[in-house]
């Protein structure tokens, strides 16, 4: 199940997988998915389990199937390191893919431009388009609202009883939207927001506002 | 034989001593080639015990040992603190000289600076004393059966405190490899008394039939007498119900402290440890320079010349936690307090021993209570010290990640091959009943990192040679490997200094996580302010105002023992008998008298037969409190149990909190305590089944797996002082712990996360008796108006666990975010 927010009047649709769906220009919004984060790690010696590399592919296609989008862009950190075997298993999935994917590059993407070009994807360091900037780094804009990735952003919540449980999450705060990461090997950042922020939750497969301003 | 005997005698009498009988029957065994386990206490000459009989052997091997030596070491004391290597070491070394032997002893620890390692792998000494990790490293290094060759003996000081920690597994391992490379091999092991004390012995000398036949079980007898004394509140009625402290009763501790020459305070936290030295200053400041603070995160410098200080008899008292608990003798210690319950009595005898190693005087130890409650706790360790209750040390089986980092060990130095190895550990206690499967599992794991080939992997940990050897090839796997070397995981550490230089102690990582430069707070004594963090290194001056800020550490808190447990119920259940029935009560109970009137207003005291609940409704929800008098970790168990078997009638949240009395299930709507009573959730029926689906097993495998992803080499924790080149290499083992979970729920270290859980933290087996009791019990059910005095302690922890059984997402429609403070 999923949950709409609008943003300079524009319908943003946050999908449970943390993919995001812009109605207007009919592109899809994912952010960090390190890729070859497991076979990293693997290739270090800590074996993860490779089905959870699988599964990020498995992901991405089905979030792909859902809103066939013109365009597929990631926001930074879609690799986790150097190249290594899972970049065959994109270099397939890119093929197979018919939107245009664009790169907006993060602090992990240290894998060269070029390889990516040759597969025939965009990479750049920023996007403007409408009145948004999409980043990798929450980038403060005086002009354009901020869309970006990089901080996993997840929340902590808190119930009678002294319950708690803490849940990756869609984080929308002035002039700026922030991602939470797609990836299955990453972690979640607990941020602390202010009363007037908004924020949406992934929990059991639904999106769910959280905060008290929907 | 007698001869050789002889020659111990007559050094003996020189040195104006006499053997105990204990010594010289370990000198005659170990001499008629036994192997075996000597029960004697620390400061006891059990030095002497054994580092006689080896050199003794030695004379006999080599009747000229005065003008020609044979080189090689000869044997290998093991010694779970470094600490303690040094007493050792001139011990050993002032029999070795003069008997003019020319045998060397050596140390290896962590702290041997390289230079003197590398010697010491061209010329071992005769002796080498050196803790497990450090075997582990020999091990790990190229040609280490040819270095061992000529070992004959070895001896594993302070068994009972390896047995029972995953450092007891990776001994048993080692042990294993011992015994195939050095034929001779003699195996002792010293421990101080426990109650398996045959089981230890089975442990240390494995499962193969040649050694168990050939070993003998030596108690020594000088057993000492401890005296325990109970320091009770003068006004009972205004002593506080809970807490952890035990401030309340500072002005009580000074006179003691000036009666005797030198006490030894011992708490139970690194954090109670700061509050009390600093309490102690601030409210006599006639001590300053008389008290001195010793724990494990004060800079090695300082509590060695803590220790030093002890000896010199220049402090009135020292504050410390575990820390000095073990190892070397203080003789002019005279008086030893312990506050807040021990929780074990085999520890608080531990810490009794520390006082007054005069032979046939008794040791005094005073017990401070930190709240009301705890002087049931005191009445109950002084009957356990006089009926001679001792602890289990429970063993660990099938160890995987231990398992695996052994592997590991053998295939950097120079590999191995998997038949031989199986023969070998298939033979230690912890690995008897591994089965095929399973050894292919782990040989799976360390080769392909999983349990089927797949194409595009890149996972090469361990090759195999086309002969079949098992090897590490890659250099930088072989560094990263020696550097992870070992089972005890610590959390992130961070270093204080002064801005100036000068090193204070370590600090974990999350504490100082939480601040900013110019937050103050309490550490070593002083109160500091942090100035900056750089390169894992917690830069800080001294503060010029105070604060209330004391470094808080994780851990510490271990339960109640379920010897403990019993005496503690009995205690309790004589309360209500009647006057005439009742065994003769102690001070402790008779100066609670006014608690237990207060209990009895608002509830009742149970009695033997009788199970209490308690509910109430507070502010913070509606309250069930229940008393199974079992200690915290089966309490644990089962409130996560018994909330998980309401939340199948109804869906429910429940947050869980227990101490070492009771446990408390609190929700935010009211539980129907009569359905608990008519549907006999308390019964052991389905009791592994209902844990495993309790969340509360989840979570707890959780906080399990860390350990075991750090041992068995999944999570690395980084090179010393090169945090950041790591960084892409840093998961945490909570993220793999989820993709286990979700991807390989068969992976054996994940299971062994649960089967530790269950063994060792839930205590299954201890959980079913305790239900089983409490189904001859009669339940006693009261509503009450209040917190009463035995909730009031449980219901204000904050330590928790939640178990629901409600939809998330209906969950967090009740909850609130947690938004900047």
């Amino acid at each position: 199940m999923t949950a709409s927010i609008y943003i300079h009047e524009q319908e943003f649709i946050l999908h449970p997988s943390g993919a995001v769906y812009w109605e207007r220009q009919n592109m899809l919004l994912i952010a960090d998915v390190h890729f070859g984060k497991v076979t990293h790690f693997r290739k270090h010696g800590a074996a993860v389990p490779l089905k959870s590399s699988e599964e990020n592919f498995q992901k991405l296609r089905d979030v792909v199937a859902i809103y066939s989008p013109k365009t597929v862009c990631f926001l930074g950190d879609l690799f986790h390191s150097r190249k290594n075997s899972e970049w065959k298993q994109f270099e397939k999935w890119v093929q197979e893919t018919e939107a245009k994917i664009i790169l907006v590059s993060g602090n992990h993407d240290i894998i060269p431009s070029y390889l990516y070009q040759d597969l025939g994807l965009e990479v750049r360091d920023e996007l403007r388009l409408d009145d948004f900037l999409f980043t990798h780094h929450p980038t403060a804009n005086e002009a354009l609202f901020n869309i970006a990735g990089h901080v996993h952003p997840g929340i902590r919540l808190l119930g009678v009883g002294r319950q708690s449980i803490k849940l990756a999450c869609f984080y929308k705060r002035k002039g700026q939207f922030i991602l939470p990461a797609f990836g299955t090997f990453t972690g979640k950042h607990i941020i602390r927001p202010q009363p007037e922020d908004i924020v949406y939750a992934i929990v059991e497969g639904q999106v769910v506002c959280v905060s008290a301003n929907p | 034989m007698n001869e050789l005997i002889d020659i111990a005698e007559t050094w003996f009498r020189q040195q104006g001593w006499k053997p105990f009988p204990f010594q010289k029957k370990t000198w005659k065994a170990f001499l008629a080639g036994k192997h075996g386990l000597l029960n004697a206490p620390t400061g006891s000459g059990k030095t002497y015990s054994l580092w006689i009989p080896v050199v003794l052997q030695y004379i006999k091997d080599h009747p000229d040992y005065k003008t020609k030596r044979s080189p090689g070491i000869k044997a290998i004391w093991i010694t779970p603190l470094r600490a303690l290597s040094v007493e050792i070491q001139q011990a050993a070394q002032r029999f070795a000289d003069e008997l003019d032997t020319g045998l060397t002893v050596g140390i290896r620890t962590g702290d041997t600076p390289q230079s003197e390692r590398a010697r010491q792998k061209k010329n071992m000494p005769d002796l080498l004393i050196t803790t497990p990790e450090s075997l582990m490293l020999l091990l790990a290094s190229k040609g280490y059966a040819k270095t061992f060759s000529t070992l004959q003996a070895i001896v594993v000081d302070e068994w009972h405190e390896l047995l029972g920690s995953k450092r007891g597994v990776q001994m048993e391992l080692a042990l294993s490899r011992f015994k195939t490379i050095c034929p001779r091999l003699r195996i002792w092991g010293i421990s101080a008394t426990i109650g398996n004390l045959e089981e230890a012995q089975d442990v240390l000398l494995g499962m193969d039939s040649s050694f168990r036949k050939n070993a003998v079980l030596i108690k020594a007898k000088n057993k000492r007498k401890v005296i325990v004394k109970s320091i009770i509140p003068k006004k009972m009625e205004t002593f506080p119900w809970r807490g952890h402290l035990g401030l309340h009763l500072l002005d009580e501790v000074v006179p003691i402290l000036k009666k005797s020459r030198t006490t030894l305070i011992f708490t139970n936290t690194r954090g109670q440890c700061e509050i009390w030295f600093q309490k102690l200053l601030a409210e006599y400041p006639e001590l300053a320079g008389a008290i001195a603070m010793h724990h494990g995160s004060i800079s090695k410098d300082t509590r060695l010349w803590v220790e030093q200080a002890i000896r010199n008899e220049s402090l009135t008292a020292v504050v410390a936690t575990s820390s000095l608990d073990l190892g070397v003798d203080f003789a002019p210690v005279e008086t030893i307090i312990q506050i807040g319950g021990p929780k074990g009595v085999a520890k608080f005898l531990q810490r009794a021993g520390r006082s007054n190693h005069r032979p046939g005087e008794a040791s005094v130890i005073y017990f401070l209570p930190t709240h009301a409650l705890e002087l049931v706790e005191a009445s109950a360790l002084k009957r356990a010290v006089q009926e001679d209750v001792m602890e289990d040390r429970i063993p660990y089986l099938l160890s995987f990640d231990v398992l695996i980092q052994y592997l590991l060990t053998l295939a950097v130095s120079d590999g191995f091959f998997p038949k031989e190895i199986y023969k070998e550990i298939k033979t230690t206690f912890c690995f008897q009943g591994i089965s095929d499967d399973q050894w292919q599992w782990c040989l799976n794991f360390i080769t392909i990192g999983s349990q089927s080939l797949q194409a595009y992997d890149e996972y090469r940990k361990v090759t195999v040679t086309p002969q079949g050897l098992f090897k590490v090839e890659s250099r930088q796997i072989a560094m990263m490997h020696r550097l992870s070397i070992g089972t005890i995981v610590s959390d992130a550490m961070l270093l204080v200094k002064y801005v100036s230089g000068g090193f204070i102690g370590t600090i974990e990582e999350w504490f100082i996580g939480k601040m900013k430069p110019g937050d103050t707070f309490v550490f070593a004594g002083r109160t500091l302010e942090l100035v900056r963090l750089r390169n894992m290194q917690a830069q800080v001056r001294a503060a010029k105002k105070t604060s209330t800020n004391v470094v808080s550490f994780m851990g510490g808190r271990l339960p109640l023992s379920s010897q403990m447990s019993k005496i503690l119920r009995e205690e309790l259940n004589s309360v209500p008998m009647a006057a005439e029935e009742r065994p003769a009560q102690s001070r402790e109970l008779k100066a609670l008298e006014p608690i237990f009137k207060r209990q009895r207003r608002e509830s009742v005291v149970p009695g033997a037969h009788e199970f209490l609940i308690e509910s109430f409704k507070t502010r913070e929800g509606y309250h069930c409190v229940c008393y199974p008098f079992e200690g915290r970790f089966v309490h644990e168990a089962m409130s996560g149990l018994l909330a998980y078997r309401i939340s199948l009638l109804s869906p429910v949240t429940f947050s869980l909190a227990y101490n070492d009395y009771g446990f408390e299930l609190l929700s935010d709507r009211p539980i129907d305590i009569q359905q608990i009573i008519d549907n006999n959730l308390f019964s052991a029926d389905y009791l592994f089944d209902d844990l495993q689906k309790s969340l509360n097993a989840t979570e707890l495998a959780r906080r399990k797996f860390r350990d075991i992803a750090v041992i068995s080499g999944m999570v690395f924790q980084g090179y010393p002082n090169k945090t950041i080149k790591t960084k892409h290499l840093q998961s945490n083992s909570q993220l793999l712990f989820d993709v286990f979970r979700d991807y390989e729920p068969n992976n054996l270290l994940y299971l062994q996360a649960f089967r530790e859980t269950f063994e060792h933290q839930l205590e299954e087996g201890r959980l079913r008796e305790a239900l089983e009791r409490i189904n001859t019990q009669t339940i006693v059910w009261k509503p009450c108006m209040k917190p009463t005095p035995f909730s009031f302690p449980i219901i204000t922890d904050r330590l928790r666990e939640k178990l629901s059984s409600e939809k998330l997402a209906d969950r967090i429609k009740r909850m609130t975010l947690q938004l900047e403070k």
